[in-house]
């Protein structure tokens, strides 16, 4: 009897427990990133172009001014872009980076700015490294762990080098259809603390690596 | 890492904790097994059902990326506006299943006040139909009216957010003080026959709490008055157990004032809108087709309704059946009805604070605005 009872408190609980953080994507961002190299070989930093989804792109236009309906000039969207880079500070940039095995850190983005390419408006940006790298295996992962916004490569060169030493081959890591198991652990998001370095969120993570031999 | 994303993990662990006790119940509990949309829990998990949360993701995802279409197709084509109404209430069909959506909390609610599967449904139904109206209100005035930015549009559901998780803690609250009372009552008359049997010939002296007993505050004081010891079981009506002077009766729920409770609580959870919604009816209004978006926005509220309304639904049963258990035990049953309503108020509290404390965690609308 015991048991039944216990057994209807877990069946009481187990709705209660359907909560926690959103697993639902809102934004969708389409990725081209471009890893930046000096002249003596060493990776400075990543530059991104993220192409927002049509239904986020109007709602992040929403009461933009601008002269011209339909159009807007980099000028005009420049407070936008300004907003943008300062609210991702406190994601990180969702860009994570590893140089043999060991984190990477970014300074603050520089050369940033909005484009309207209607319907979408794309994100440029450049994250410089704090300081100059020269890993022989780079990793550099965008996605977010909250799953709120949702990375996709571009299909077309998702990834570019710019600079690098000849010998450096780059590969490209797609987020794969999730297994089964990683489908379960999908279903227990809200009941399994996500972070950076779980496993799962590699599941969603753009990887690009880059090997220099 | 940031503040935020300690707070995320701090907030993560807290519900992981919880969902372990979960676990730890359900473990050689058949009745659970029954749950379709539980917590998951290892040991069964991994062998069925496991595709179902999986497909539901995608699916709601691929629903929400074709809205945008719909909408646009919708301008000058009137068969794609119906297509746009069906594929919105399958969103928030699919959606709700998700977490959010004040389903928690509105499942604790019922649990703690033995709410009837009926008004389940239909708070379940007013919270999310609130839940579209405020989506509207907020974009209307916001963006159609003030032509704000998004950025203030971010700010105003925070606001309005905060407020609502303010609301369910102070519900919470109000409930834990009513369940607690009642069932710290409950708790003293369950172990005075105990104190009584062992002291009986000093019965005199046992006054504070017998007295209390006789002043009829209790349900169940007939018990003492049989002279045989602690024998509610004999001639009990078991359904008069739930009936105490504390708290809210059934019947009075089922008064005017219940609903108004009841609804308090609802409008409180549903005052909190869907950042989806949001987004899709700024993307309509952008197209010229407020109208639209308000369409789509309401019948994606009645899919969330249904969501919301079978796990509310499953909440009440569950509810129902530890009562149907814990009534052939008369003494500790009720206690341990008692308590798992003082415990679901405990969570209403909880998850009311925790969404609080995380509140940037549920749906940055703000991630790249502000």
């Amino acid at each position: 009897m015991k048991r039944s009872i216990a057994g209807a408190c877990a069946g009481l609980l187990s709705p209660l427990l359907m909560t926690g953080a959103d697993a639902h994507p809102h934004v969708w961002v389409t990725l081209h990133s471009e890893i930046l190299y000096a002249a003596d070989g060493s990776m400075t930093g990543v530059r991104h172009a993220w192409k927002f989804d049509d239904m986020f792109s109007a709602y992040a236009l929403q009461g933009i001014h601008h002269a011209k309906k339909g159009q807007y000039t980099r000028e005009e969207l420049a407070s936008l872009a300004q907003l943008n880079v300062d609210s991702l500070k406190e994601y990180d940039y969702f860009t994570f980076a590893r140089g043999d095995g060991k984190k990477l850190k970014f300074n603050g983005p520089i050369d940033y700015w909005l484009e309207y390419a209607n319907p979408s408006l794309v994100l440029h940006f450049t994250l410089p490294l704090k300081t100059p790298a020269a890993p022989k295996a780079l990793k550099v992962e965008v996605y977010d762990p909250t799953i709120f916004v949702d990375f996709e490569f571009a299909k077309e060169t998702p990834v570019s080098l710019s600079g690098a030493p000849p010998q450096c081959l780059l590969t490209v890591d797609l987020p794969h259809q999730p297994t089964a198991a990683e489908q379960m652990q999908l279903s227990q998001l809200d009941a399994t603390p996500l972070d950076a370095s779980s496993p799962f969120a590699e599941i969603f993570a753009n990887k690009m690596m880059v090997r220099c031999p | 890492m940031s503040s935020l994303h300690q707070k995320r993990a701090r907030f993560k662990n807290l519900v992981a904790v919880l969902a372990a006790l979960a676990v730890t119940f359900v473990a050689g509990a058949a009745l659970a097994q029954g749950v379709p949309f539980g917590a998951p829990h290892p040991a069964s998990a991994a062998m069925s059902g496991s595709g179902l949360a999986g497909w539901i993701f995608a699916e709601q995802a691929a629903f929400y990326r074709s809205l945008s279409g719909y909408i646009r197709a919708s301008k000058d084509d009137g068969a794609a506006m119906w297509a746009l109404f069906g594929i919105s209430f399958l969103y928030g069909i699919f959606h709700a299943v998700g977490p959010g959506h004040g389903k928690a909390v509105i499942s604790s609610y019922l649990v703690a006040n033995q709410e009837t599967w009926r008004r389940g449904v239909t708070l379940s139904f007013v919270s999310a139909g609130i839940q579209s109206v405020v989506a509207v209100i907020i974009v209307a005035i916001a963006a159609v009216l003030l032509e704000a930015t998004a950025k203030t549009i971010g700010w105003t559901v925070h606001v309005v957010e905060i407020v609502s998780y303010g609301l369910i803690i102070l519900i919470g609250l109000r409930l834990l003080f009513v369940k607690g009372r009642s069932f710290l009552i409950a708790c003293r008359q369950f172990e005075w026959p105990v104190r009584q049997l062992e002291a009986a010939p000093s019965a005199a002296g046992m006054s504070p709490v017998f007295h209390r007993h006789n002043a009829g505050l209790i349900g169940c004081s007939h018990c003492e008055t049989d002279g045989h010891g602690f024998h509610c079981d004999g001639d009990h009506d078991h359904a008069s157990a739930w009936s105490h002077a504390h708290g809210p009766e059934p019947a009075e729920l089922g008064g005017a004032g219940g609903w108004r409770r009841g609804l308090s609580a609802v409008m409180a959870v549903g005052l909190r809108p869907c950042s989806g919604a949001i987004i899709v009816l700024v993307f309509a209004l952008a197209q010229d087709l407020f109208w639209t978006g308000v369409g789509a926005t309401l019948l994606m509220g009645l899919g969330t309704a249904l969501t919301v309304a079978v796990i509310a639904t499953l909440a009440v049963s569950a509810r129902q059946i530890a009562g149907r258990i814990a009534s052939a035990q008369a003494g500790w049953g009720m206690l341990a009805m008692k308590a798992i309503e003082v415990g679901a108020s405990a969570l209403m509290i909880a998850f009311g604070a925790l969404l609080l404390a995380g509140y940037m965690a549920s749906e940055q609308l703000w991630m790249f605005t502000g």
